[in-house]
């Protein structure tokens, strides 16, 4: 019996990051099989062709790099201090690189590629529901779907716009967003 | 004997730009390039390089698409009904692939980030001509009475501005209604 001579994580996680510096039209199979160290056969054979390498990449960073981001939408306090602090912990100095893997995937890929859009959706839609849950404590289902809608179209700007931004101005952008959006919430909120 | 080139500096920048806007700038190698333009490989590394096809491409999507759309949103008389006709269009340009992918500078910013000084200036050309234009859109609607909170005006410009980022990724997984609701919901935080 012969014996897988890598580890599939690992040659994902490396794949994200190779994705993520050069685009995924940006790099070969060949760019790939250099970082990888896993030659062109065993990658098909695992992953039946370089869209299937992406694919796989974007379900390792939902598992391995978004759940700690997703919780602090869980934790209780302030909606407006937590959404700051979801939206910071993407751009965080600390990350190997700032924003959003799904959206930048997204950004290149999501019109030509089906399958890419699917996946958009539904990790955009997750996002969306946690909002929704975390307003919902103050708020009536309909009026907490309607800011989770559009706190959703803040992450999206956060995870595009604000990659250019320093620290400061993303800070301030961000909480600028929030304040306008969550402006007739929190009006709402008090008012029941 | 080098090969003559049959085609205006002009022209190759008008064919660079449809390239670099489906593909990105990472995802076009000086192959490709050339071949896109018809022209050899040495040109692009000795004449014409890719770096500078790309800032021109820039230019030119600047001057040839956003510019006419800003300067239509400028001479606007209806404040916000002008505004929203203005995303709507905007929505309209990219599911009608007049805009074949996104926004180019939105592109661009998620692509090339703050790698390139050049790209970075352009980038403050673009969001000061943009925020500049929501502006002037913002004056009329105070002046026909259509905004709450004028003394906000800096900071929906501000709001405004992010739009078309968000724009530029919904539009990918959601059909033109619910674009457009999600245009009138988003003016309707800053009446």
């Amino acid at each position: 019996m012969r014996y897988k001579e890598y580890n599939v994580n690992r040659v994902l996680e490396k794949c994200i990051q190779l994705f993520w510096v050069n685009g995924f039209r940006g790099c070969s199979v060949k760019d790939i099989v250099e970082v990888t160290g896993v030659n062109r056969f065993s990658l098909y054979h695992e992953f039946v062709d370089k869209n299937g390498i992406l694919y796989n990449a974007l379900q390792l960073y939902r598992e391995r790099y978004c759940e700690d981001k997703f919780n602090i939408l869980k934790e209780t306090g302030q909606p407006n201090e937590l959404l700051t602090k979801f939206y910071l912990s993407f751009l965080a100095e600390e990350n190997i690189h700032p924003g959003c893997f799904f959206i930048h995937i997204g950004t290149e890929l999501a019109d030509t590629d089906e399958r890419i859009k699917i996946l958009v959706k539904s990790y955009l839609d997750e996002i969306e529901g946690l909002i929704y849950q975390l307003l919902k404590q103050d708020a009536s289902t309909k009026h907490a779907k309607f800011y989770a809608r559009h706190l959703t179209g803040l992450f999206c700007t956060s995870m595009s716009f604000c990659l250019i931004h320093t620290k400061e101005e993303r800070l301030q952008y961000i909480s600028n967003g929030i304040d306008v959006i969550l402006n007739k919430y929190n009006s709402y909120a008090t008012s029941t | 004997m080098p090969q003559a080139l049959n085609q205006t500096y002009d022209e190759l920048v008008y064919k660079a730009q449809s390239l670099f806007w489906e593909q990105g700038y990472k995802g076009v190698n000086a192959q490709e390039l050339a071949d896109h333009l018809d022209v050899s490989v040495s040109t692009i590394y000795n004449k014409y390089t890719k770096d500078m096809l790309f800032m021109d491409s820039i230019t030119y999507y600047m001057n040839t698409y956003s510019d006419p759309f800003l300067s239509q949103l400028r001479a606007s008389t209806e404040g916000l009904i002008s505004l929203k006709g203005f995303f709507y269009a905007l929505i309209d340009a990219l599911l009608d692939k007049t805009f074949p992918r996104s926004c180019l500078m939105v592109n661009t910013v998620v692509e090339m980030r703050n790698e390139n000084q050049e790209v970075i200036d352009l980038y403050k050309k673009y969001f000061d001509a943009l925020v500049n234009s929501y502006k002037v859109v913002l004056d009329k609607a105070i002046e026909l009475g259509q905004i709450q909170h004028p003394e906000k005006k800096e900071e929906y410009a501000q709001f405004l501005l992010g739009v078309i980022f968000s724009l530029s990724i919904l539009y990918k997984i959601n059909d033109k209604e619910s674009l457009q609701n999600f245009i009138d919901e988003r003016l309707s935080f800053i009446v």
